[in-house]
């Protein structure tokens, strides 16, 4: 007997609801009811530009003179103080510092990129480049909570920006969890509040993935059954659900516990689906090879398998606590890190157009914050003795790109001073980036809010300006 | 809190009653009030109005009102309206009206530059000098305006919202019968619902075992209880009785408040080398345990939460009060200003329902809480930071103990020697701050600190791992001599405004009036005032939770928000009646469930006849027309499923345990370990409370994750196979697991549903015979019978390391099996000839047409000989043969369509070809695809998995009905 054939209790539990006479009455009460169903379908405020996020997160922070903020006045000044306000950092920094790597023009659009991402700098003319990020301080917890949640205290806790997204808009998929975090070997630091949903219901929490783990049974807890064979467990579950449904008929019907008796047939699918998804083994060679056959190629690939599914958000980790922090010789730390994901990304951008779902799908690249144009001088007591050739932190100024979903692609927004240091002109804050991501996603921002201890909260907060110019 | 926008209340004068306006007093809002209410109602000529809406309206849209206008403008300034630009910003006045070029506002427009005058408008052009002169005109007419629609002001005085108005119960008619009964039919007969029949004793034990012990009933015990020859009144009350002197009932209770309390055993999140463990939370929850069993009155038990150690002697029989003070200390970490403000919200929202972190950073936008208020309250914990850890139990003596000490002394010593040479060296340098231990600590380096962070947490850490330390609590201390307090304007402590004295919330006290507390911080005359009978939260607050225990929702819905933003309450005078009554009958919260328990709203059936007709009226069931069928919470569930298979530890109090992950304690979910940062995700899949924040109210969401867990943890079957193995002796064995696990007798459709599973699932494993793996894939080696043509296979019979092989050491030596495995993603290697193949076996679930596809790879290219590729079915023999070539690296293997009968199996074999098994490294991943499309692919990679712990026949019934929804709802 197949297992779809089986399936027939669902039908049933539906026309025994019809059976009490309650039929229309209580079908409407039940449909959308998201406090039955968490992950229903949720109604956007504005028609939607987007309908997924990917959000590839360089944990860390990422060095935009070195990628996609092309400073030549850095080569002219290399080793020289940096003339006019000395901006404070982390750490103490010295004299300018020139990138290793080259700058060309690329694309139709012409936009300046280094050759530290030279294959997702090649596809620039999709890519919406925003130089002028700001955040408020240069230190990885608050920025990645600010980035993540919208709120900066590490200790104030606040639904992340996936839970959010979710929350709004339910998932297309009820065989996958709505929010998906696949972060390599570990957590970032600040943990799973990265992906938490803190007040929100835990439906909308982010499911970390460990990508490093290639058995596909065990990345979800509960995935599988370790004791019995799917067809055992088939009818296993259908004495459960025909007790269920001769009870239900004895007892009268009840909300709760009909969608129980729905979420053990979606868990059951979910068995199914939630492997398949993560087993990239399926797609044929010539996409895999696109992506690489590396834990980066492999993680994208995922990530693509999963918000074609619908799955509603997926953040992309370049790993555990926060590789992209090149203090030291970042010419050779960032080179081997976008080595890692500089094909995965481009191959995740081709991919995705190559299908149609660059389109409404919206690829979010960057860190917590950049990296300061000046080096790293090594002091006793805050890094190494032997720091050098290193960037700090930099939250002054900083560069994020977005690509498909609505994003204006082949457009380079806001700038920062001279030297790449300062966002000076049109600055986007990290909550202004949030607006928009939540605007391109059909919501306005203000009025995407959950009433929780007696006020109506917000990813954004009291703050957020939606980046008009960004928008196609 | 982060604070919304401000947007300032009219105060009225009731409002500012009692406050205690000092002379220092410099306070922008009340003078901004003021302000507002003298210059109100003036008229101005037409021509100045015109003169208003030609010239300066137009320029106050193109140049301000972008960033001042409402509620959301920058520093509090208001200019789209008059009294706006009258009350000035939350820092000062900006205009002076005798002299208009002088204003701070005309100065800032004209860019003057001067220190502390911001150049404005901030975006945007700057205005020219004509508009500036423009606006110095308009100054000095006195600002024209027109009369415009009136806001609708503060026409309701928030004071007189339900929830701050005295408690006042209304007289019960001498025929009242239940009172509780009395207000809800009075309810039910106005809106004209009709209620629910009292449902039957079986479901009332259970409904009340959950309600009171958290945990399922025994079967003899409830048919103890349904065979009951007293009358059900009396037999019923009795074991109301009974179980509230259970000492389970204060397990449940606990971790109800628990909630509220937002008990965590970790602090949250902490930088590298610091322990995150409490240690000693334990013995705060063990406290609240003894509290509700002891049914210490409410006000005592919100009294030693709150001020416990300025109650009891820390060195007499009631030291154990100290653990309470837990609820305050128990915070989560962070910053100073975060940790006053957690325990301001946990303390306010968790006894009163009032939300005043709100008004952090302005006035409370909806309930009458002002900033300062926030601030008097923030002052008082202010100067009770400091932590303590007392100890109120005994150490248990013995080598165990006397090795820990000296295992600690040894860490202690090696932060000493660390320590020494470098406070020596530093009171050389700074001779002034030699005596001062505090500042020189203050001196040490960043590395050196580090250093030191490291060794006392490693320290902290051999603590908590020891779990010998007797029993302590962790108290605050107030500061000696206590420091004021001022206003933080919007929030901010670099803004200091006007002192705030440490005193209560004029809204909570009686009349309205307070004065400022006098002793220490006045912690405990804060906590006196929170239940001060006069206060008409507390009472509200309580009797309200209670009752959300029980009926699944508050008479007030959103239980911590009884202010203007939250739910009225469905039935009002209830309330009160109950409120009053709960103090009058000496806050006894048993007193109270036995109220409650006792009414005939409660012992309702779930269900109606009148349901349709009911719902047209009340569809949400705020007349309580029917019992609201619950879902058990994520601790009866787990309690409840291991209490059926008599897996229960019931030992009490102690430490926290794992509960679900391997490894896990058999004790009852009260005693979880509770990760405040990294809370297992199941916690949350379940609804259970974020112990970040103080929860009122969990969420209840049904989810595929939660079904995910009942079917398929390893927790859940554990528990199901014990009680299948404990029906064993029985010979009615649907019987007795229907007794375990519901406390009924199965009826006879249960017993002929069990019947046919049993047999069919029997059946279904027999047929499969014994596997190597719970999946369908197995993994061995063997041959192809040369007279049969049949497949011979051997599976493997060691699992080491997650791999697959002949024996427990690979290779095995001169054994012509010696290289044989197979991993997890698809590498493998024969035996010497092809009577040791490689083989991988997959048994079909169903009768199938499916296809096969994948790639071989061999990784030694140009070396050796090959390898024989071959696949064959149980009934076919060999369908597939090829060579797989030295020259080349990988090979298809795809067959379109294989058709294959139930239980039989496909095989994946590899000869090493020519009895040469060299080089013959393969990796081989084959996928078999249903092409009827009702199975998922099999990979043999994904599937790749151990030994098989097959559920038991029987176990597997016992797990079906811990996942009927008969077990997880209360009726």
């Amino acid at each position: 007997m197949n297992p779809l054939s089986r399936r027939s209790f669902l039908h049933r539990t539906g026309m025994g609801m019809g059976a009490l006479g309650l039929g229309p009455l209580l079908s409407q009460l039940n449909a959308g009811d998201r406090s039955l169903n968490p992950l229903a379908p949720g109604k956007t405020h504005f028609p939607a530009r987007a309908k997924r996020v990917i959000h590839i997160f360089a944990n860390g922070g990422p060095s935009q003179v070195d990628s996609f903020d092309y400073k030549p006045a850095l080569a002219k000044y290399n080793g020289k103080e940096m003339p006019g306000e000395s901006l404070k950092t982390e750490r103490k920094t010295g004299t300018l510092m020139q990138s290793s790597f080259e700058f060309k023009q690329r694309g139709q659009c012409g936009i300046w990129a280094s050759d530290l991402f030279p294959m997702v700098a090649d596809m620039a003319d999709d890519l919406c480049i925003i130089n002028s990020m700001f955040a408020n301080v240069p230190n990885h917890e608050p920025s990645l909570m600010l980035m993540n949640t919208g709120a900066e205290r590490v200790n104030l806790v606040r639904p992340s920006m996936g839970s959010w997204i979710t929350y709004g808009l339910g998932t297309e998929n009820e065989n996958l969890p709505g929010f998906v975090s696949l972060c390599p070997g570990g957590v970032p630091i600040v943990e799973t509040q990265n992906w938490r949903s803190a007040f929100l219901p835990g439906a909308y929490q982010g499911a970390h993935i460990d990508t490093k783990n290639t058995q596909v049974a065990k990345l979800i807890p509960d995935i599988r059954n370790p004791r019995m064979t799917m067809d055992l467990q088939r009818r296993q579950l259908d004495l459960i659900q025909e007790m269920n449904h001769q009870d239900m008929a004895a007892n009268g019907f009840d909300a709760d516990a009909e969608a129980r008796i729905h979420s053990l047939e979606l868990a059951y699918k979910m068995q199914m689906e939630a492997t398949d998804v993560f087993n990239v083994e399926r797609e044929p060679a010539h996409v895999r090879e696109l992506y690489g056959d590396t834990l980066h190629g492999r993680q994208m690939l995922i990530a693509r398998r999963l918000i074609e599914r619908g799955v509603r958000f997926v953040q992309v980790w370049h790993g555990a606590g926060q590789p992209w922090d090149s203090h030291n010789e970042i010419a050779k730390e960032h080179g081997r890190l976008a080595g890692e994901a500089d094909r995965p990304i481009a191959a995740l951008l081709a991919d995705l157009k190559q299908r149609g779902l660059l389109e409404d799908t919206l690829v979010i690249w960057g860190g917590e914050f950049g990296r300061t144009p000046t080096v790293e001088l090594p002091t006793p007591g805050a890094n190494d003795a032997n720091t050098k050739l290193g960037r700090d932190h930099n939250h002054h100024g900083f560069t994020m790109w977005m690509a498909g979903g609505g994003a204006k692609g082949g457009f380079q927004y806001g700038k920062t001073d001279e030297f790449g240091f300062k966002a000076v002109e049109n600055p986007v804050h990290v909550h202004d980036l949030h607006a928009t991501i939540l605007h391109l996603l059909g919501f306005d921002h203000e009025k995407l809010t959950y009433r929780y201890a007696g006020r109506d909260f917000r990813l954004t907060d009291i703050s957020g300006h939606v980046v008009k110019d960004l928008i196609a | 809190m982060i604070g919304f926008v401000t947007q300032r209340q009219p105060r009225t004068a009731t409002l500012l009653l009692g406050v205690s306006l000092t002379g220092i007093a410099l306070l922008r809002a009340e003078e901004k009030v003021e302000a507002k209410n003298a210059e109100t109602a003036v008229a101005f000529a037409p021509a100045q109005i015109e003169f208003f809406e030609k010239k300066v309206r137009p320029l106050l849209a193109e140049s301000c009102l972008d960033c001042h206008t409402g509620t959301k403008s920058k520093v509090g300034l208001e200019l789209n309206h008059r009294e706006g630009w009258l009350a000035g910003s939350d820092y000062r006045k900006v205009i002076d009206l005798k002299e208009p070029a002088k204003s701070v506002l005309i100065r800032a427009v004209s860019h003057t530059g001067e220190k502390g005058i911001p150049s404005m408008p901030e975006k945007g052009d700057k205005l020219s000098a004509e508009a500036v002169a423009t606006l110095t005109e308009w100054i000095a007419m006195g600002l024209p305006w027109p009369v415009e629609k009136e806001k609708p002001a503060a026409a309701n005085d928030p004071r007189q919202h339900w929830s701050y108005r005295p408690v006042k119960p209304a007289p019960l008619p001498a025929d009242a019968g239940h009172p509780i009964d009395h207000f809800i039919r009075k309810a039910q007969v106005a809106a004209g619902v009709v209620p629910a029949p009292r449902a039957d004793r079986a479901t009332l034990y259970r409904r009340l075992h959950f309600d009171l012990l958290g945990l399922p009933p025994k079967y003899e015990d409830l048919k103890r209880f349904v065979e009951d020859p007293r009358p059900d009144d009396e037999a019923y009350n009795a074991l109301v009785d009974h179980l509230l002197a259970s000492p389970h009932y204060g397990e449940r209770l606990a971790r109800l408040w628990m909630d509220i309390a937002r008990y965590a055993d970790t602090k949250g999140y902490e930088g590298a080398g610091r322990e995150r463990r409490f240690i000693y939370s334990y013995t705060y929850r063990d406290w609240l345990i003894n509290a509700f069993n002891e049914d210490l009155p409410y006000n005592q038990f919100l009294l030693y939460q709150l001020a416990a150690e300025q109650l009891v002697d820390a060195n007499g029989p009631d030291k154990r009060h100290l653990a309470a003070l837990g609820f305050l200390s128990l915070s989560k970490n962070g910053s100073q200003d975060e940790i006053l403000d957690d325990r301001i919200d946990t303390t306010f929202r968790g006894t009163m329902a009032l939300t005043v972190s709100c008004a952090k950073c302005h006035d409370h936008k909806f309930d009458p809480v002002s900033t300062k208020e926030y601030y008097s309250l923030y002052g008082i914990f202010l100067n009770s930071l400091a932590v303590d850890t007392p100890t109120i139990g005994e150490p248990k003596p013995g080598p165990e103990y006397d090795a820990y000490l000296k295992g600690l002394a040894e860490k202690q010593k090696k932060i000493d020697d660390f320590l020494s040479p470098i406070l020596e060296k530093l009171k050389k340098e700074h001779p002034t701050l030699a005596n001062n231990q505090g500042a020189l600590m203050g001196k040490v380096d960043r590395e050196d600190r580090r250093k030191l962070t490291n060794l006392e947490g490693e320290r902290d850490k051999f603590i908590a791992d020891s779990g010998l330390e007797p029993d302590k609590a962790i108290v605050l201390r107030d500061r000696e001599k206590p420091i004021n307090q001022h206003v933080f304007i919007r929030g901010n402590a670099g803004r200091p405004g006007e002192l705030a004295p440490r005193q209560f919330l004029s809204i909570a006290s009686e009349n309205g009036v307070v004065k400022p507390f006098e002793k220490g911080s006045g912690r405990l005359e804060m906590a006196q005032a929170i239940v001060h009978p006069a206060n008409p939260l507390t009472g509200r607050n309580l009797v309200n939770r209670v009752w959300m225990w029980h009926f699944g929702e508050g008479i007030v819905r959103t239980v911590d928000d009884f202010g203007i933003q939250g739910e009225r309450p469905d039935h009002p005078e209830l309330i009160d009646w109950l409120a009053n009554w709960f103090v009058e009958n000496g806050s006894s919260v048993k007193k109270l469930h036995r109220l409650i328990l006792t009414s005939e709203t409660w012992k309702q059936q779930s269900s109606n006849p009148k349901t349709t007709e009911n719902m047209l009226v009340d569809a949400e069931n705020r007349l309580l027309w029917k019992f609201k069928k619950k879902r058990l919470e994520l601790e009866q569930m787990r309690d409840g499923m291991l209490d059926v298979s008599q897996n229960l530890d019931p030992a009490m109090f102690g430490r926290p345990v794992e509960i679900l992950d391997p490894g896990y304690k058999n004790r009852r979910s009260v005693y979880a370990f509770i990760d405040r940062q990294n809370l297992n995700p199941t916690f949350r899949n379940f609804d259970f409370s974020n112990p970040q924040e103080t929860t009122g109210k969990r969420q209840n969401t049904t989810i595929p994750m939660q079904a995910l867990f009942t079917l398929n943890n390893s927790f859940v079957m554990d528990q199901a196979e014990i009680l299948a193995k404990k029906s064993e002796a029985n010979p009615d064995r649907i019987a007795a697991l229907h007794r375990a696990v519901f406390a009924r007798d199965p009826s006879e459709s249960d017993r002929q549903l069990g019947e046919s599973f049993i047999a069919a699932f029997g059946g279904e494993t027999s047929a499969m015979g014994k596997r190597q793996t719970n999946t369908e894939w197995s993994y061995g080696w063997g041959d192809i019978d040369p007279g049969t043509k049949k497949v011979v296979f051997h599976p493997f019979e060691h699992w080491i390391k997650n791999v697959w092989q002949v024996g427990k050491e690979r290779p095995l030596k001169n054994d012509p099996l010696s290289y044989l495995y197979a991993d997890n993603n698809g590498s493998a290697h024969p035996g010497h000839t092809a009577r040791e193949s490689l083989i991988y076996e997959w048994r079909a679930p169903d009768d199938l047409v499916v296809a096969v596809s994948g790639e071989i790879f061999r990784s030694n290219v140009g070396k050796g000989n090959g390898v024989h590729v071959k696949v064959a079915t149980t009934k076919d023999g060999v369908i597939y043969d090829q060579v797989l070539v030295p020259a080349k690296d990988k090979m298809a293997v795809n067959l379109a369509e294989v058709k294959i009968a139930k239980n039989e199996c496909l095989y994946f074999i590899v000869d090493p070809h020519e009895k040469d098994s060299s080089f013959d490294s393969v990796r081989w991943n084959p996928q078999i695809t249903d092409l009827g499309g009702h199975w998922p692919r099999w990979g043999m990679a994904e599937s790749y998995s151990g030994p098989a712990t097959p559920s038991s026949t029987w176990g597997a019934y016992a797990h079906a009905l811990l996942n009927t929804n008969r077990f997880l709802f209360i009726d």
